[in-house]
């Protein structure tokens, strides 16, 4: 906890860091070199040898600024405003690259691969003309709007000045009370909790894409943005307490070895709470007084979930997989509602930490979560795609999807990039909170109030009209 | 500081004369749409018969889709239910397309003496800065506002000295940053609108780059030139309905005649927003839905934030008849209000009229490509304030082309009316028994 002389506003060091391997271009340029020759035969005449006007050219990007011009266009310039093919359709056709559009998968589909390398490659919130382009909503989180208030702002300084807006989330355990003995001294136990600055942390990655320098990239970009990272306890080579390591069952002899106090540990394949579990629980925290312990699952039932708790556990990390799907194919959205209203019917909800992965691959997915009821979120293919990892095929599964990443990546680029993806994703957290007048990210967690849902709305506007 | 461009006019003629022709070649469909064009929203199709309408004052005679987009939902979704053949009104019905602007008469709360202001068409100008747009797409707004009977909005920029013989036709946008207002723009306006929040960013403010802000517009604006400028969201002294009454009292006082309208966005308590800017003494509500919006703006913004205008319409309208005061506002929508139809399925779930921005810069070259926030801006000379640029917009070119547009939409909206049997736009707000939901 800083002291008041320590205190040092948050705050992410972002700098360009372009892409480590050629993507394809946005856009294909085909010229007609036959007709580009006519035009420019018949310009010469028309404008009588006046060479500036016969020269000057539609593109004001330079595509067509190399030194023949349209003759060899250069199309990693074309930002496809259509301009040169609307004055000369004759000359000049302008395509979407088809090879730019298969990057990603089904659901990480092209526009979310260019959104979020964007975000990594320059640090800075996406920002385009013109509204908006997609689909009206659709299902899951495009089905969803944050609200926003007219008159309401948390402070009158403006959200990335002075206006002070704390993204910094808890996880632990969060009693509802303590209680102290007839002297006035702790008589319950020191809650283990600790606070992050950002809303998500950064989860393990699959198999295909694991290697020692990205789990190098993970820990240090995790380390300098002050939040976690999730990795094998048998990969955990990094003295920095920002490792978050994770183990199955037999591997927790590997802890011994790390060298480090971890704040967090995570025991993964714990489907439901055998007397296995219950010992492994029960031993790491007699080895690990002040560390958490989480569970890592994927989303169980009601009851799993509160038996759970009834054994002690209070950070959940739920997993649903990269398609934002759970076993039975329920929409993460619905799962992480479930989850949420468990522990809320329950009356427990604020004792306990639910951290989420799987599906939320757009920084407006994380509010769009945490209204759903998640307190924090686990970050999975988005960080692959920040580092330029290629999809091989539909990747949904966790255990058998398949990931290419670049061979040789730099630890400094890569720790760049996902600093500028965390950066980012803030900036933009800070927008929806702002223009909602909240004032800190943790009030946010699972009001749904603040949420509008495509089925009510239009149910609302439209219930009337012949044929709803 | 960006470089000064030197302008060679005959290269400028050059691009204009080819892009006109551009404009007119692409909805023939000789040769295909362009490949690249278009989105969900806005297909390349309707881009193309935008352009088709603003040549020829026609809707398009080929198999171009003008009616709906491909977004999936809201008006695309909706449809009418036409009458049959021989119920409908004949050809030569004479249909009213004009609506009242001051529904509360010449004795409003917030004055004895409000102008009594109707409008030719259900539809006026949104709000374009001087600074976000051309001078010259300023003017060409303008002009084709007068020829109509109806408005432009100077956006939150001023009023270029160019603009002072419309000024009968100009909403004075007063907003955050107050840009460009002064005593003398409030004076001129028959129509002061107060930008709350605007669908495209809403609750984020406005944002000039720095680039755009140059020398005459930073003078307008009474900053400093090649500075980004930021309109902070949202007013800072506003906090309540009262204190919004209190800027309408302060705007009567320098323009008792004035009517007064306020722009917001569409918040789950958009109904609640309505009426206590009624009570403020508002003669016009003007809904902005989140999908719209002509200027750049985060694209988590555009995507997520407030409910897009389909669904803020009709909540709206409901509550404000509940109140028994829906007789007594103007309520304007805009934000994604793409084609006539869209205009027309706005008005019958419960809008009076709707606000067009896109579409007019559609009219006048716009690809929708997204660019303008890019470099010096708009390649097709519409946000634009490059010196070089903005020439490839002439304003009598601009305002033919939204003249035409307007012809074509208002031929197109009285056959849709003569086909639904009324003889009066008025007649068909909120008539949502006269639409079909399309599975």
């Amino acid at each position: 906890m800083p002291t008041n002389n320590s205190y040092q506003r948050y705050h992410i060091d972002t700098k360009p860091s372009p892409d480590f391997v050629l993507w394809p271009n946005r856009f294909v340029v085909n010229v007609n070199r036959f007709q580009l020759a006519k035009l420019l035969i018949t310009e010469i005449i028309h404008q009588r040898g006046d060479m500036k006007a016969v020269t000057s050219r539609p593109c004001m990007y330079g595509t067509f600024s190399g030194p023949i011009g349209g003759f060899a266009p250069r199309p990693q310039h074309c930002v496809g405003c259509l301009r040169c093919t609307t004055q000369h359709p004759e000359a000049v056709r302008i395509l979407r690259n088809p090879d730019r559009e298969r990057l990603g998968d089904s659901y990480f589909t092209s526009n979310y691969v260019g959104a979020v390398a964007y975000e990594a490659e320059t640090g800075s919130i996406p920002v385009k003309g013109a509204g908006y382009r997609g689909k009206f909503g659709g299902a899951g989180w495009d089905g969803m709007w944050t609200d926003m208030s007219e008159i309401v702002r948390p402070t009158r300084d403006g959200i990335h000045g002075r206006e002070f807006i704390s993204t910094v989330v808890d996880i632990g355990e969060k009693p509802s009370y303590l209680v102290f003995d007839e002297d006035g001294g702790l008589a319950s136990a020191q809650p283990r909790t600790l606070s992050i600055p950002v809303p998500f942390i950064y989860d393990a990655p699959p198999k295909s894409a694991e290697s020692e320098t990205l789990y190098e990239i993970l820990a240090s970009a995790a380390e300098e943005t002050q939040t976690l990272a999730v990795i094998p306890v048998a990969s955990c080579r990094f003295q920095v307490t920002s490792v978050v390591p994770f183990i199955k069952l037999g591997e927790e002899s590997q802890l011994e070895n790390l060298g480090f106090t971890p704040k967090m540990i995570e025991i993964d394949d714990a489907q439901s709470p055998t007397p296995n579990i219950q010992s492994l629980i029960s031993n790491l925290q007699s080895q690990f007084p002040d560390t958490i312990i989480a569970l890592r699952l994927e989303y169980p039932e009601a009851d799993t979930l509160l038996e759970f708790y009834e054994n002690g556990v209070r950070v959940f990390h739920l997993i649903a997989d990269f398609h934002g799907r759970g076993n039975d194919g329920t929409p993460v959205m619905d799962l992480i509602r479930q989850a949420h209203m468990t522990f809320v019917e329950a009356g427990v909800r604020d004792e306990v930490t639910l951290i989420g992965s799987g599906g939320i691959i757009a920084a407006e997915h994380v509010p769009k979560a945490i209204i759903t009821g998640l307190d924090l979120v686990a970050l999975d293919t988005p960080l692959l795609t920040a580092l330029q990892t290629q999809f091989e095929g539909d990747c949904a599964d966790r255990e058998a999807s398949q990931f290419n990443m670049p061979a040789n990546i730099p630890l400094d680029w890569g720790v760049q990039r996902l600093k500028n993806l965390t950066a980012t994703w803030r900036d933009q957290l800070l927008e929806i909170l702002g223009a909602m007048g909240l004032r800190e990210v943790r009030r946010l967690r699972g009001e749904m109030g603040r949420a509008m849902f495509q089925v009510d709305l239009e149910r609302e506007a439209f219930a009337e009209i012949e044929g709803y | 500081m960006p470089e000064e461009t030197t302008v060679h006019l005959p290269a400028i003629e050059k691009h204009i004369e080819h892009l006109h022709q551009g404009f007119d070649y692409w909805p023939t469909l000789e040769n295909g749409t362009p490949p690249a064009m278009g989105d969900y929203r806005w297909p390349a199709e309707m881009i193309l018969s935008t352009w088709y309408q603003a040549g020829t004052r026609e809707p398009p005679d080929n198999e171009l889709e003008y009616r709906t987009g491909d977004s999936g939902g809201g008006f695309d979704k909706l449809d009418f239910k036409f009458l049959p053949k021989e119920q409908q009104l004949p050809p030569e019905t004479d249909i009213d397309l004009a609506i009242p602007l001051n529904r509360r008469g010449g004795h409003g709360p917030a004055s004895g003496v409000d102008r009594e202001i109707e409008i030719s068409l259900p539809w006026y100008g949104g709000g374009m800065s001087f600074g976000s747009v051309s001078e010259q797409v300023m003017l060409a707004r303008a002009m084709t506002a007068k020829e109509w009977g109806t408005f432009t909005s100077t956006g939150e920029g001023g009023f270029p000295d160019s603009l002072v013989k419309y000024k009968d036709h100009i909403i004075t946008q007063i907003a955050t940053g107050m840009f460009g207002v002064s005593e003398e723009t409030i004076q001129h306006a028959p129509i002061i609108e107060f930008k709350y929040a605007q669908g495209a960013k809403p609750g984020l403010g406005g944002h000039l780059l720095g680039d755009k802000t140059t020398v005459t517009v930073a003078k307008m604006r009474e900053s400093v030139p090649w500075v980004s400028l930021f309109s902070p969201f949202p007013f800072h002294s506003v906090y309540s309905v009262e204190d919004h009454r209190k800027h309408v009292d302060w705007v009567k006082t320098i323009n008792p005649e004035a009517l007064v309208s306020v722009k917001v966005s569409t918040p789950t308590d958009v109904d609640m927003v309505a009426v206590g800017s009624y009570y403020a003494g508002a003669h016009i509500v003007h809904l902005d839905g989140s999908y719209g919006g002509t200027g750049a703006a985060p694209e988590i913004a555009k995507k997520n934030i407030a409910m897009p205008i389909e669904f803020a319409i009709p909540k709206v309208h409901k509550y404000l008849l509940g109140e028994n005061i829906r007789d007594e506002i103007t309520v304007m929508a805009s934000g994604g209000v793409r084609t006539v139809y869209d205009i027309a399925k706005a008005i019958a779930l419960g809008a009076d009229g709707v606000v067009l921005g896109t579409a007019e810069l559609i009219a006048m070259g716009c690809t929708r490509c997204s660019n303008c926030e890019r470099g010096r801006g708009c390649p097709f000379g519409l946000t634009t304030t490059d010196p070089e640029l903005s020439l490839l917009i002439k304003p009598e070119w601009g305002a033919q082309r939204i003249s035409n547009l307007n012809a074509s939409y208002a031929k197109q909206l009285r056959d849709i009316l003569r086909r639904l049997g009324l003889k009066n736009i008025r007649d068909l707000r909120g008539r949502t028994d006269l639409l079909i939901y399309k599975r």
